[in-house]
């Protein structure tokens, strides 16, 4: 399936790439736009304004996401989903000390890429470990060493 | 893309009532630290972060039954440009001034006090960074004063 979203990725874009292609739809094949209105027919928009998959009253598009793929009973990914609500709206919602690094991390991940599809290369290994660093830490109740 | 001398513009209009949601985009308007230039219309200095603030709170008002429109623009008037960046200046110093007047009310404090209001401080400090485009001298001076919290003062000495 195509997906489209605005081009120069962030946080919130890179974590719904992440969790579309890790959960949803493996074969995902992104398309980056910098005119909104030119989304391809065929293609599902997200963190794009007018999307579904969009900013929902307090939410970011990542937890949209997560509830739009009936993924919410994942308690990593929502913890994940808070850490990202974070990093995109730091509006202290919630307790989530990752997030400042991960704003930080992919900003420069940004500056430093060559395209938005490199960019998605590394933020989803980063959001593989992540993940995987969450699902550990809600097993044992302690961050994994 | 936007040059370095363009600032973001939101143009909003909100029914009166209800009034929580006009207050929920005001709220959020003031965390970002923009420059009210009228009623419903406010500005920062574009950059990929502030656009994608201003238009997501676009969507709300919309969302909101209310108007709204992102603009990216330049001030022609050199005056009204400098008049602006003074007034968001002001208001990032008043913020630092009272920081570090905190930070130096707690320098005698004992070390738990201490702790705590360093804490509190810095997250604050973190806060107020987010909404100043124009960094004055006060940042560094409230930053001192907060991280002075984090020295260990010996047994018995007051600095």
């Amino acid at each position: 399936m195509k997906w489209a979203t605005r081009a120069g990725v962030h946080v919130d874009r890179a974590a719904c790439a992440w969790l579309i292609r890790r959960f949803v739809d493996p074969g995902a094949e992104f398309i980056f736009l910098d005119d909104l209105t030119a989304v391809p027919a065929g293609a599902t928009p997200f963190d794009m304004r007018g999307a579904a998959l969009g900013h929902r009253r307090d939410r970011c598009s990542f937890e949209t996401a997560l509830a739009s793929f009936d993924l919410t009973a994942d308690p990593a990914l929502e913890e994940i989903g808070r850490i990202v609500h974070e990093a995109d709206l730091a509006d202290e919602r919630y307790d989530a000390p990752a997030a400042a690094g991960l704003d930080i991390l992919i900003r420069g991940l940004t500056l430093t890429s060559g395209s938005d599809d490199e960019t998605l290369a590394v933020t989803g290994r980063l959001f593989d470990g992540l993940y995987e660093h969450t699902r550990r830490q809600l097993i044992t109740g302690r961050p994994p060493a | 893309m936007s040059q370095p001398e363009d600032w973001v513009l939101l143009a909003y209009r909100l029914p009166r009532l209800p009034s929580a949601p006009r207050s929920a985009v005001w709220r959020k308007l003031k965390r970002l630290g923009v420059a009210q230039l009228g009623d419903g219309l406010a500005a920062l200095p574009a950059d990929a972060r502030t656009r994608e603030h201003l238009e997501w709170i676009a969507e709300e008002v919309t969302e909101h039954g209310g108007e709204a429109a992102v603009w990216l623009g330049r001030p022609l008037d050199p005056a009204a440009r400098s008049a602006i960046m003074s007034r968001m200046t002001a208001a990032v110093v008043a913020e630092y001034d009272a920081v570090a007047a905190e930070a130096t009310a707690a320098r005698d404090a004992d070390e738990a006090t201490r702790r705590r209001v360093l804490a509190r401080l810095r997250r604050e400090l973190h806060r107020i960074a987010g909404r100043d485009f124009f960094p004055p001298p006060q940042r560094d001076a409230a930053r001192a004063a907060v991280e002075d919290l984090a020295t260990p003062r010996p047994a018995g000495v007051r600095a």
